[in-house]
């Protein structure tokens, strides 16, 4: 057994691991990081997760409701430290996991991966506890700095799998559509699902003639390419084949998943200008990088500014043309506490995931992680865009892409080790 | 009805009630009845997005983050038929709606100072209202309570200091939200039943991060021989860097103290102070 494995499986017991490891972590880390672009391209299937906050132990949960590293493939959109009692454990175990098996661990910064928030928000303080020194904390912090910033999910399917355990008798369902394909499932803990969703299947005859007929349809009709084996995802944002404002993105019916920690940025109008962001830096209070790590969705038209006096919100108009111009189906982001574990705003443009159940250990709320899953079609179909898409308004909207069918498994907060925690009843004092 | 609500994606997500009810065991409210008064408090989690929209709307702002919309704290005097609760909507709705007393973060004019170079056209501050949560609710009276009169009373603090024993305590957060990673603004409510006596703490507590740090108490003190009830209110504020400077000449955890409202408390010069007093019919 390797040393990397020796120390998953002791971090995987919340025990730390000595210094000395830590700082050989991550400088591995570092020097895999520095390798991935802003935006990491990543393949269905993946499971996207939320805030963890330090808390460890629902950590653990998670990946029991989701499956295990390597076997799930899983991106997280950062926000791994501060609040809870064990970040150090939280962290470093997702920063071995990342180093172990890099295509299968995505991780992207949050905006508490900073030193300025850290210092504040308990993660410095937690590294000097357990170490006796900052020198884990600065280690951490340059890791935090070569955390790409956002992530492009591509390949995944219009389309979910039935689970197929459904609670009959208490399943709040949409009744399943003539030939309806299921859009999103909602699953509780125990794989039972809890709500289905399903929308009718946009394809008209004639696409599904061409369908038959392309067995193996190359992804991108621009790219011709008749390669075997895994696809080449051409025309996705930043290949170069973007620009030509007819939607050459949304050459797979569904659209690429754009995951960011925060929001949209008034800066960024298209995933590539995200990739010309220098990262390798702290959060800066203002500009791009920080808008992607602090802005918030928010039921406003246009851009508008946060009452706070930094920072921005951003309304359903922009989330829809940024979708439609970077040929995206959906932004996934984490940042703002959700009681549900998610929340889909703007008629599906956009989700919020959240991943720390009863968040302060006092909030009561569940968590989710969102699934999606891999085109059965190996890469998906053409779009032929023939103007049967814009069912809705009538209006043939050539690049209309679909978005990709959504599994939620939503999770509670662990029956942990207690040690450390705020006591659940209050301690009668003879307060004045 | 179900189907439509589920199929249109924008409503909020469904979990079903038994989910929760797993995740939370539902309490019942805790309570406790002495020499004719009620005392009960309810504890329950954060508010799920319908209920959220909804106080949304009531509100005309946007509730904190960690918004306890069911928590409460209730006494009952049920022979005059007095009796104050404090729950987070009432607490809520005497927070400046205006944005006339606005706090900015402490980086804001740096931020907009860049900001204005490269988006001239995004000025508007949407939907502005004083975001630090900052109230000075004293509690929601019952319809039929008689008025306070105002008083020069102290609460007697040597009747509170004696190591009576203590027959009730609870304490229930009605707020808090993380100003955005800027602070904490928190209001909660202790209270403590003694065999004699009862004193009650709602406190209204807020640090902008280099900015203030803001101290709001109600205290509510009910005899239950004499039905004598006082409550006070007291406000206390600071900006953020002579409280520092304070705390760093003495010898403590100042980053510690910084959070410890007990200890601010002492240090923060008061702003304001009123007491009133009702004595009620037996």
């Amino acid at each position: 057994m390797s040393d990397l494995d020796r120390a998953i499986e002791q971090l995987r017991a919340c025990r730390l691991i000595p210094e000395s490891q830590v700082r050989e972590l991550c400088y591995k880390a570092r020097e895999l990081l520095i390798e991935e672009g802003n935006v990491v391209s990543v393949d269905a299937p993946v499971t996207i997760c939320g805030d963890i906050h330090g808390q460890f132990h629902d950590l653990m949960e998670l990946f029991r409701v989701g499956g295990d590293v390597p076997d799930t493939n899983y991106l997280f959109m950062g926000d791994f430290v501060d609040r809870g009692f064990y970040s150090l454990e939280s962290f470093l175990l997702l920063l071995c996991l990342k180093v172990r098996y890099p295509d299968r661990m995505t991780l992207i910064r949050g905006n508490h991966e900073s030193r300025q928030i850290t210092t504040v928000y308990g993660f410095y303080d937690e590294c000097i506890r357990k170490y006796g020194s900052a020198n884990v904390w600065r280690y951490c912090c340059e890791v935090f700095d070569y955390l790409a910033l956002g992530a492009i999910v591509l390949g995944a399917s219009s389309e979910l799998e039935p689970t197929g355990s459904g609670m009959n008798d208490t399943t709040q369902s949409t009744m399943p559509i003539d030939d309806g394909e299921l859009e999103t499932e909602v699953l509780n803990s125990r794989g039972e699902v809890t709500m289905s969703t399903y929308r009718q299947r946009q394809r008209a005859a004639s696409d599904i003639s061409t369908d038959t007929q392309n067995i193996s349809p190359p992804r991108d009709i621009s790219s011709g390419s008749t390669q075997t084996g895994p696809p080449i995802r051409n025309g996705v944002p930043g290949t170069g084949a973007s620009g030509d404002g007819n939607g050459s993105l949304a050459t797979s019916r569904t659209g690429a998943v754009l995951c960011v920690h925060g929001g949209l940025s008034p800066l960024i109008d298209s995933v590539d200008k995200i990739r010309l962001i220098d990262r390798k830096q702290e959060v800066p209070h203002e500009g791009a990088m920080c808008d992607l790590l602090w802005s918030d969705p928010d039921e406003i038209e246009g851009w508008g500014l946060s009452p706070r006096g930094a920072g921005f919100l951003f309304g359903g108009d922009i989330v829809k043309s940024f979708n439609h111009l970077n040929g995206l189906s959906l932004v996934a982001r984490a940042h703002q506490l959700v009681m549900e574990g998610y929340k889909e705003m703007f008629d599906g443009g956009i989700v919020t995931v959240w991943s720390a159940p009863n968040y302060c250990y006092r909030c009561g709320n569940v968590a989710a992680i969102l699934e999606l899953g891999e085109d059965a079609n190996n890469g998906g179909t053409v779009s032929r865009s023939n103007g049967e898409y814009g069912r809705s308004n009538g209006v043939g909207e050539l690049n209309t892409v679909v978005s990709p069918g959504r599994r939620y498994r939503v999770f509670e907060a662990a029956a942990q080790d207690t040690r450390g925690m705020p006591a659940k009843k209050p301690v009668a004092d003879y307060f004045l | 009805m179900v189907e439509e609500r589920i199929m249109n994606s924008r409503s909020a997500p469904a979990v079903p009630p038994t989910m929760h009810a797993a995740v939370y065991p539902t309490k019942r409210p805790q309570e406790i009845s002495v020499q004719g008064f009620r005392i009960s408090t309810q504890k329950l989690p954060i508010l799920k997005a319908d209920p959220i929209e909804e106080m949304t709307r009531k509100l005309g702002i946007a509730p904190p983050e960690m918004i306890f919309g069911d928590n409460y704290v209730m006494i009952e005097h049920e022979k005059s038929g007095w009796g104050i609760n404090f729950n987070s909507f009432d607490a809520l709705d005497r927070v400046d709606k205006t944005g006339q007393s606005m706090l900015q973060v402490a980086y804001s004019k740096e931020w907009q100072k860049s900001r204005e170079k490269t988006h001239e056209g995004i000025k508007e501050v949407v939907k502005p209202f004083d975001w630090s949560y900052s109230t000075d609710y004293m509690g929601t009276l019952s319809p039929k309570a008689p008025p306070f009169e105002e008083t020069s009373d102290p609460i007697p603090i040597e009747l509170l200091t004696r190591p009576d024993p203590i027959l009730f305590f609870d304490e229930v957060v009605l707020y808090e939200d993380e100003l955005a990673d800027n602070g904490i603004a928190m209001l909660s409510c202790k209270i403590r039943v003694m065999p004699e006596r009862l004193l009650l703490l709602t406190r209204f507590f807020m640090r902008l991060d280099n900015v203030l740090i803001r101290l709001r108490d109600t205290r509510v003190y009910v005899d239950f021989a004499t039905r004598e009830v006082i409550r006070e209110y007291q406000s206390k504020e600071c900006e953020y860097e002579k409280v520092r400077q304070t705390l760093a000449n003495t010898r403590g955890d100042v980053p510690a103290l910084m959070r410890d409202a007990n200890r601010l408390s002492e240090i923060l010069p008061l702003v304001e102070k009123r007491s009133e007093r009702v004595v009620l019919d037996g």
